[in-house]
């Protein structure tokens, strides 16, 4: 994908938490999504392809919560997007109501100094 | 030894030929078988007269009447056995005239302004003559418009042969010759050089159905001065083809106007419609042949800058990428216009910031090129003083011989924004405002998008070298990175950087993603690189700059994008560095 994370002011409106969490378990995939057909010239080592990596469905073990109800554990979708997820796997999540990852990068979208200015307003 | 030859006056003829060097050509076959046509009744001089108002079936009839066997004979020596230098043409008429089998008709005559001539009509291809050798290159004009094709963007279809011909040849494809079409060529000769253009148009091919094609999206009107302006915004390429006509009509008033295209199939300067900034104008078109009522339309244009600003927008805007359209295909973001400084402090490659568009391999490079050649970005970046800017960029001229020809795309200051006022796309580090952040970034991406089509052209991925190389007219390239060649890598690097040639590195795609989660560097995206060295340990560390002007591995400091791999860790995340050469 390589676009830069959405604004953090888009986003982190929809997220019911922000917590501090690591990848404890990869508990299922999904298929792997097709790759867009190379453009005219375009040579397979394209960057910005929009490429992405499979849905998975993630146990979190949360370390602290930012914002939102406390909680222990979470078991969250990462959507079909331009990251992966594995055990070990830690940062900042932003979470929706449907208990779905946001940010472009997951983990990596965003990092706590900016989540928690964002956060006090 | 001279020919012998019975007959006295041909002998004197023939050998007046033989000692001066001569040869028979037309004129002397006609001067020899005037002597043969005597005893039809007529003197020599007098069916030498005579021959020269015949047809040549009259002549064969005139000479045969009066040859006699001894002539026969000697005609016979003549062709078989004489030393003096028959044209072909004059080898066929003895032939005729002694009943042997006509040899093939005389090569055509080669033109000596080394110009192609095309004869007959297409129903087999085209055929014709040229310089032997020479290379026959056409474009097919009525089925370019649309393409992203140049009127000199030809294609090689056939080679003349030793006689000058080339026959039947065909164009195919998107290409392909159809009744009516017009077929640009031109003849390009063994030292490189190339004829004048020869425009023909296709007959022998059954019913023209193909009208004339518009590239309605090169279309450019822009109010000015109670009138509209019709441009093309891609003066290099077609809008139609050549001498078609186009019929705007304006949907409010009803007015109508027929403009006749040049002969690149272009807008003649000081063309103007009756109407104001957000009247809709319907095109139709014809080639003079189909949809001469102008029945059927291509399409519809809006002249830009009714918005409630009353802003006039200059130049048409690239549209955006489909990512931002919504359900219905409208467009999810308007523009604004900014009028900020071409250049508030120079060209720094800290100031490119990709915005929401795959396109980081387009601020890798000129990031890249910032690092290395900042006057190179300076010098392709002109403000012509009336809120447009024209940017030069380089495009591969591979039948010039001089490498690159300069391809000008001419824009505004309208960018596509936020609501908050902010670029969309690409915009400048610091500050975000209208009226103060620095244009040069956003100006060249927004060129770089008009001059592909659109955001949407430039925003599905791409390659920085080939960035690198529309931009510096030098070629780009690029070498493979991989766990085990870093010794390979790092020297690549350092020869060019120290060659002052732009580098970037290119990550590996999505589906090797997760051995990017929590690196700090992210896959499927282009990287300037904008250092080497030496750590006192011997570890060999790679600079490197995020387009995005943040995002880093931890502990390189301010998150500002720039931050240091060891040569190990860039081979594993990394798949490819792109460069141009020097």
């Amino acid at each position: 994908m390589a676009k830069p994370p959405e604004p953090l002011s888009e986003v982190l409106p929809l997220a019911v938490w922000v917590v501090d969490a690591e990848v404890v378990e990869v508990i299922s995939s999904g298929p792997q999504p097709p790759e867009p057909p190379l453009r005219d010239k375009q040579r397979a080592d394209a960057t910005s392809r929009n490429l992405n990596a499979p849905a998975q469905k993630v146990k979190l073990k949360v370390k602290r919560v930012l914002k939102g109800e406390a909680v222990k554990e979470l078991v969250v979708d990462k959507p079909v997007a331009g990251y992966a997820l594995k055990a070990g796997n830690h940062g900042p999540f932003l979470i929706d109501k449907s208990k779905t990852i946001l940010g472009r990068y997951g983990p990596d979208t965003y990092n706590f100094g900016k989540l928690e200015a964002a956060i006090k307003g | 030894m001279p020919l012998p030859i019975a007959d006295r006056r041909i002998s004197q003829l023939y050998r007046t030929l033989e000692t001066t060097n001569g040869k028979i050509d037309d004129a002397q076959a006609l001067n020899i078988l005037a002597e043969v046509a005597d005893r039809s009744g007529l003197s020599a001089a007098k069916a030498n007269q005579t021959l020269g108002t015949m047809t040549r079936d009259q002549q064969l009839a005139a000479i045969k009447r009066g040859m006699t066997a001894g002539e026969k004979a000697d005609l016979v020596k003549i062709l078989d056995q004489g030393s003096v230098k028959l044209d072909a043409s004059a080898r066929s008429f003895f032939e005729a005239v002694l009943g042997r089998p006509v040899q093939p008709p005389p090569p055509p005559v080669v033109p000596a302004d080394g110009n192609l001539r095309v004869t007959g009509d297409q129903s087999n291809g085209l055929t014709g003559t040229a310089r032997p050798g020479d290379q026959i290159e056409a474009i097919n004009l009525s089925a370019s418009p649309t393409g992203r094709l140049h009127t000199d963007d030809t294609t090689v279809i056939a080679t003349a042969d030793a006689d000058g011909r080339f026959n039947a040849a065909k164009l195919t494809g998107d290409q392909a010759i159809k009744e009516g079409d017009l077929i640009r060529m031109r003849a390009r000769h063994a030292d490189g050089t190339t004829g004048d253009w020869v425009t023909v148009r296709a007959t022998g091919l059954g019913r023209d159905s193909r009208n004339a094609e518009v590239a309605i999206f090169r279309i450019g009107l822009t109010e000015n001065a109670g009138l509209i302006d019709v441009s093309n915004i891609n003066a290099s390429r077609q809008i139609s083809e050549p001498g078609a006509k186009l019929q705007f009509t304006n949907a409010r008033t009803g007015a109508k106007t027929v403009v006749t295209l040049n002969a690149e199939g272009s807008f003649d300067p000081g063309v103007k419609l009756q109407g104001k900034a957000g009247d809709t104008f319907n095109v139709a078109a014809t080639d003079g042949t189909n949809n001469t009522d102008f029945a059927l339309t291509v399409g519809k244009l809006q002249v830009p800058g009714a918005d409630g600003a009353g802003t006039v927008d200059l130049i048409k805007d690239p549209a955006l990428h489909r990512d931002e359209l919504d359900a219905s295909g409208e467009p999810r973001f308007s523009t604004k216009r900014f009028t900020g400084a071409l250049f508030k402090d120079g060209v720094s490659m800290e100031d490119p910031i990709q915005g929401q568009i795959g396109d980081c391999y387009f601020p890798s490079a000129v990031a890249a090129i910032a690092y290395q050649n900042p006057q190179a970005l300076e010098d392709a970046i002109a403000d012509n003083g009336d809120g447009t800017y024209t940017v030069t960029f380089k495009e591969r001229d591979w039948r010039s011989g001089s490498g690159f020809r300069d391809v000008k795309i001419t824009v505004d200051g309208d960018l596509y924004a936020r609501s908050w006022g902010g670029p969309l796309y690409g915009s400048s580090r610091g500050d975000k405002g209208e009226k103060t952040m620095e244009l040069w970034f956003p100006v060249l991406e927004k060129a770089y998008a008009q001059w592909k089509g659109s955001y949407n052209a430039i925003g599905d991925g791409g390659h920085s070298d080939v960035v690198m190389q529309e931009l510096l007219g030098r070629t780009g390239t690029s070498m493979g990175v991989r766990e085990g060649n870093e010794a390979a890598v790092f020297a690549q690097i350092k020869k060019s950087l120290d060659g002052k040639q732009p580098v970037s590195a290119g990550t590996y795609g999505e589906t090797q993603a997760a051995r990017y989660t929590n690196t700090g560097v992210y896959a499927n995206h282009s990287y300037s690189v904008i250092g080497y060295r030496t750590a006192d340990d011997g570890t060999q560390l790679v600079k490197l700059r995020n387009p995005w002007g943040e995002s880093e591995p931890a502990g390189n400091g301010s998150n500002d994008g720039i931050f240091e791999l060891d040569i190990k860790t860039f081979n594993k995340l990394y798949q490819n560095l792109m460069y141009t050469t020097p």
